[in-house]
C-alpha cells in the first residue's frame, strides 16, 4: 500500500496513536504536506463521510476519525501555513445554540461532522445572543456561521441572530455564509429569515456548506 | 425444568449496589447548580459547596435525611374532584398523562401534519376530558402566539377546557410566576392551589449533573406554594450519558434524587414524583431515541429501582414512539413500552399521543392509546382467584362436552371483558363487507363524537377576564 493510501486507512480507522508519527514519516520520504493533507488525509475523511452517510460507521468511530485527523493536522498545519496557501483547510466554522436555548447535543454532531470532513470549527457555546455571535464572527472571522435552535420558542432569537449579523456589516463582501439549522428548523424558515442554507443533519449541514465553498 | 422469573428489571443484590454507588457519586462527584438561591440552602443544611465552580456534593447522611422526607402519597387534584388523582393508586395501578411540549400536530380534520395551534391545545384539552383511561393533561407547545410565552398562552387554553389535573411544562424561567398565577386564578387563590394542586411542575436536570437557574427556581416556587413537582432526568445513552443502559439508569436516578432532595431542602413535604424519562442515542445517525429497546429496558429498570429502593411515586414515558407517524411501528413501540413500564411498577406513564420522539402529538393516537392504557391496566392486575373467578360450582357440576353459553356464571360475567373500542376483531369477509374500517378510522369517529359534544368551558366570566388580563400582561412584560 503507498503511503497515501495507508495515511487514508489510518484515518478511517482512527489510528490516533500511529497517526502523528507516520505523518512525520511520509513528509521525511519527500512527500509536501499539501499532498499528504489532500491526497492522504482527505481522501480518508471522504470514505468516513460516505459509510457514515450510508449507516456503516457509528458517530464514536467517526469522532475517532476527527480526532485522528486533527492530530494530523498538529504536524502539518504550521508546513501548509508556511506554504504557497494553495491547500487550506477547508474553512472555518463558528457554532452556537441560538439564545434562550440550551440544546447542544445537535450542535456538538454537527461540530463533529464539520471536524471530520477538515473544517476548523470554534463551538461558542449555548445561549449566545445575538450581539455575542457578531462579536465572536469580528474575533474569530469564520468562513461560515452555524446557528442551532431546538425549540420553536427560540426560533424566532435565530431570525434576530441572523439579522444582527447582515446588520453589522458581516455579509457585505458576500463571503460569510450563514447556515441554520435544528429539529423546528425547515429549509423554508431558513430562507425566510434570510440565511444562506439549511441542513437536515449534521451530515446534509457539512455538505450544503463544502459544495457552497467549492462553488 | 424450572422457570426463571423474567430479568427485566435490576434484582434486589443489583439494585443494592446501585443505590449504593448512587450515593457515592452524589458525595463524591456531586453536581452543578446555577441558583445562588438554593446553593445558599443547601449548604446551610450541611451540603458540601464550592462557591467558584458552583459544585454542591452531598453527604450521605445528608442525602439520605432529605430523601426521607419525600412525601410516600401525592394528590395531584382536578378541577372536576371526580378526577382527583391518588399516588400510589389503591389498586397499585398506573395513571396516564398526556404528551408535553409537542410543536406538531397530526391533525384528524384534515389528515394533514402542521405545527401546533393555539386551538390544538384546546382540542388536546376536551379530548383528555373524555377519555377515561387518560388521566391528566400536559400542553403541546403552539406557534400561532409570541413565542416568549407560548406556555402561558396554552395553560390558559388547558385551565379553560381541561377538567383533569395538568402538568405544566415552562418554557422560560421568565414565564414561571405567570403560570403559577394562572393557576391561582382557576383554583381560587394560592391557599386553595396549595390544598388541591390543580397543577404540578416539571423540573429538569441538564445531564450529566448539572441544574439551570429555571429548574431550580421552578421548585423554590412550587415549594413556596406546595405544588408537586415532576424530577426529570432526560438522558440520552451515548450522548449525555453511558451507552450502556445500566450507567444510564444510574446517572438518571442519581440526578432526579437531588432535585426531589432539593425540594426537601426549601421545604420538607413538598410533594415529588421521580421522573427518569430515558432516551438512547441512535449511534449511526446521532438521532435521540425513547423506544428503542435500550430505551425501553432504561425506562422500566430506572422506575423499578427508584420505587423499591425509595419507595416514592415514579413516573417514566409509557407511551410514545420512534416513528413519525401514526403507523404500525409506533403501535408496536408503545405496546412494548407501557407493558413494560407499567409491569415494572410505574405510577404514572406518560407521553400518551405522542409520536416522533415527543416532538409531535396525534389526538386519533391519544384515542387508541386510552384503549391501550385501560388494556395494559387490566393487564397488570393479572388475574384473580376465587371460587367465584374458577367458576368452581360450575365446574363440580360439569358434564363433559356441552358448552358455557348458557350458565348464570357466563351472563353474569360477559360484560366483564375490556374492550378497547378501536380494535378491530372481525374476519377478513365481514370487514371488507363493512368498508374496511381499520382502528384509526375507528379512532376518528370517536374523535368526531367527543368534538361534536358540549365542551363548555369551565371558568367564570369574571375568572376568565383576569386570565386573559394576565396573559396580556404577560405579552407586555416578557418583550412580545
Ligand atoms: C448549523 O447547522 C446546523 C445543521 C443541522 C443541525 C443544527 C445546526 N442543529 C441541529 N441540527 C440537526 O443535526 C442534528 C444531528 O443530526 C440534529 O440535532 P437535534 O438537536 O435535533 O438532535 C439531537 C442529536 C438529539 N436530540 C436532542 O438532544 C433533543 C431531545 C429532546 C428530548 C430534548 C432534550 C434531551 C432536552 N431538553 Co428539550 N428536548 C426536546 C427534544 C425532543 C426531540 N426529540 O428532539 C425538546 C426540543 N425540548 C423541548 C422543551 C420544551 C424543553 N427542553 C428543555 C430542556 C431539555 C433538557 C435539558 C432536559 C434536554 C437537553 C439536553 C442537552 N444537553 O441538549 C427546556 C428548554 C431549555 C432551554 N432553554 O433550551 C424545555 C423548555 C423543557 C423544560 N421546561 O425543561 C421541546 C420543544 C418544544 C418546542 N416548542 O419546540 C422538545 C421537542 C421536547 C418536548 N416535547 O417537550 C438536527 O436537528
Amino acid at each position: 500500500m503507498s503511503i497515501l493510501n495507508e495515511l487514508a486507512k489510518s484515518i478511517e480507522e482512527g489510528k490516533l496513536q500511529e497517526i502523528k508519527e507516520q505523518v512525520s514519516h511520509a513528509l521525511a520520504e519527500g512527500l509536501s504536506a499539501e499532498e499528504i493533507l489532500e491526497k492522504g488525509l482527505m481522501q480518508g475523511m471522504d470514505v468516513v463521510g460516505k459509510r457514515f452517510a450510508a449507516e456503516d460507521m457509528f458517530i464514536p468511530e467517526v469522532m475517532l476519525s476527527a480526532r485522528t485527523m486533527h492530530e494530523a493536522l498538529l504536524v502539518l498545519r504550521p508546513l501548509l501555513e508556511q506554504g504557497d496557501q494553495n491547500v487550506k483547510m477547508k474553512g472555518k466554522v463558528l457554532l452556537g445554540t441560538v439564545e434562550g436555548d440550551i440544546h447542544d447535543i445537535g450542535k456538538s454532531l454537527v461540530e463533529m461532522m464539520f471536524v471530520a470532513n477538515g473544517f476548523e470549527v470554534v463551538d461558542i457555546g449555548e445561549n449566545i445572543s445575538p450581539q455575542a455571535f457578531v462579536d465572536a464572527i469580528k474575533e474569530h472571522k469564520p468562513d461560515v456561521v452555524g446557528l442551532s435552535a431546538l425549540l420553536t420558542t427560540t426560533m424566532p432569537a435565530m431570525a434576530r441572530t441572523v439579522e444582527a449579523i447582515s446588520a453589522a456589516g458581516l455579509r457585505d463582501d458576500g463571503r460569510l455564509k450563514v447556515i441554520v439549522g435544528g429539529a423546528p428548523v425547515t429549509e423554508e424558515f431558513a430562507r425566510e429569515i434570510n440565511a444562506d442554507y439549511y441542513g437536515e443533519n449534521a451530515l446534509d449541514g457539512v455538505e450544503v456548506v463544502k459544495q457552497a465553498l467549492a462553488g | 425444568m424450572t422457570y426463571m422469573t423474567p430479568k427485566f428489571v435490576f434484582s434486589p443484590a443489583e439494585q443494592a449496589v446501585l443505590k449504593e454507588k448512587l450515593f457515592t457519586l452524589l458525595e463524591q462527584k456531586g453536581v452543578r447548580m446555577d441558583h445562588a438561591a438554593v446553593v445558599e440552602i443547601l449548604a446551610g443544611a450541611g451540603a458540601n459547596v464550592d462557591g467558584a465552580t458552583k459544585m454542591v456534593r452531598f453527604p450521605r447522611k445528608l442525602l439520605e435525611d432529605l430523601i426521607g422526607k419525600i412525601p410516600k402519597q401525592v394528590l395531584l387534584a382536578a378541577r372536576d374532584p371526580r378526577f382527583d388523582l391518588e399516588i400510589p393508586r389503591a389498586d397499585g395501578g398506573f395513571y396516564v398523562r398526556t404528551g408535553t411540549g409537542a410543536p406538531g400536530f397530526l391533525d384528524p380534520e384534515d389528515g394533514e401534519y402542521h405545527r401546533t395551534r393555539i386551538r390544538d391545545v384546546a382540542t388536546w384539552a376536551k379530548l383528555v376530558g373524555s377519555l377515561d383511561h387518560i388521566n391528566f393533561c400536559a400542553f403541546p407547545s403552539p406557534v400561532d402566539v409570541p413565542g416568549k410565552t407560548a406556555d402561558i398562552h396554552a395553560l390558559r387554553e388547558m385551565l379553560t377546557y381541561c377538567p383533569k389535573h395538568i402538568w405544566i411544562q415552562p418554557y422560560s424561567g421568565e414565564s414561571i410566576p405567570y403560570l403559577f398565577q394562572l393557576a391561582e386564578l382557576a383554583a381560587g387563590g394560592a391557599a386553595e392551589l396549595g390544598k388541591r394542586p390543580l397543577v404540578s411542575f416539571i423540573t429538569c436536570s441538564l445531564t450529566p449533573l448539572d441544574y439551570k437557574y429555571m429548574d431550580l427556581e421552578v421548585i423554590v416556587q412550587a415549594c413556596r406554594r406546595g405544588v408537586p413537582i415532576h424530577a426529570c432526568s432526560l438522558p440520552s445513552a451515548g450522548g449525555t450519558a453511558p451507552v450502556t443502559m445500566a450507567g444510564t439508569v444510574l446517572l438518571a436516578a442519581a440526578e432526579v434524587m437531588v432535585l426531589l432532595a432539593v425540594a426537601q431542602a426549601i421545604q420538607p413535604g413538598t410533594p415529588g414524583i421521580a421522573t427518569p424519562l430515558i432516551f438512547s442515542m441512535d449511534m449511526l445517525t446521532g438521532r435521540s431515541l425513547q423506544s428503542s429497546t435500550e430505551a425501553i429496558q432504561g425506562a422500566a429498570a430506572a422506575v423499578n429501582f427508584i420505587k423499591t429502593s425509595f419507595d416514592i411515586p415514579v413516573h417514566t414515558y409509557g407511551y410514545g414512539a420512534d416513528s413519525p407517524d401514526i403507523d404500525g411501528q409506533a403501535q408496536s413501540e408503545r405496546s412494548l413500552l407501557s407493558l413494560m413500564v407499567a409491569l415494572a411498577g410505574s405510577d404514572i406513564l406518560g407521553g400518551a399521543g405522542q409520536v416522533e420522539v415527543a416532538t409531535a402529538i396525534s389526538p386519533l393516537q391519544l384515542i387508541v392509546d386510552n384503549d391501550l392504557a385501560g388494556m395494559v391496566q387490566q393487564l397488570r392486575a393479572g388475574l384473580s382467584l376465587s371460587d367465584e373467578t374458577l367458576a368452581w360450582n360450575d365446574l363440580l357440576n360439569l358434564q363433559p362436552g356441552g358448552h358455557f353459553l348458557n350458565n348464570d356464571h357466563t351472563l353474569m360475567h360477559c360484560r366483564s371483558a375490556f374492550k378497547g373500542r378501536t380494535f378491530v376483531r372481525q374476519s377478513r369477509e365481514t370487514w371488507l363487507k363493512k368498508g374496511q374500517v381499520d382502528f384509526l378510522a375507528k379512532a376518528k369517529d370517536i374523535y368526531d363524537e367527543i368534538m361534536a359534544g358540549e365542551h363548555a368551558g369551565l371558568i367564570s366570566q369574571e375568572v376568565g377576564q383576569e386570565m386573559a388580563g394576565l396573559v396580556q400582561t404577560a405579552d407586555r412584560q416578557l418583550g412580545v
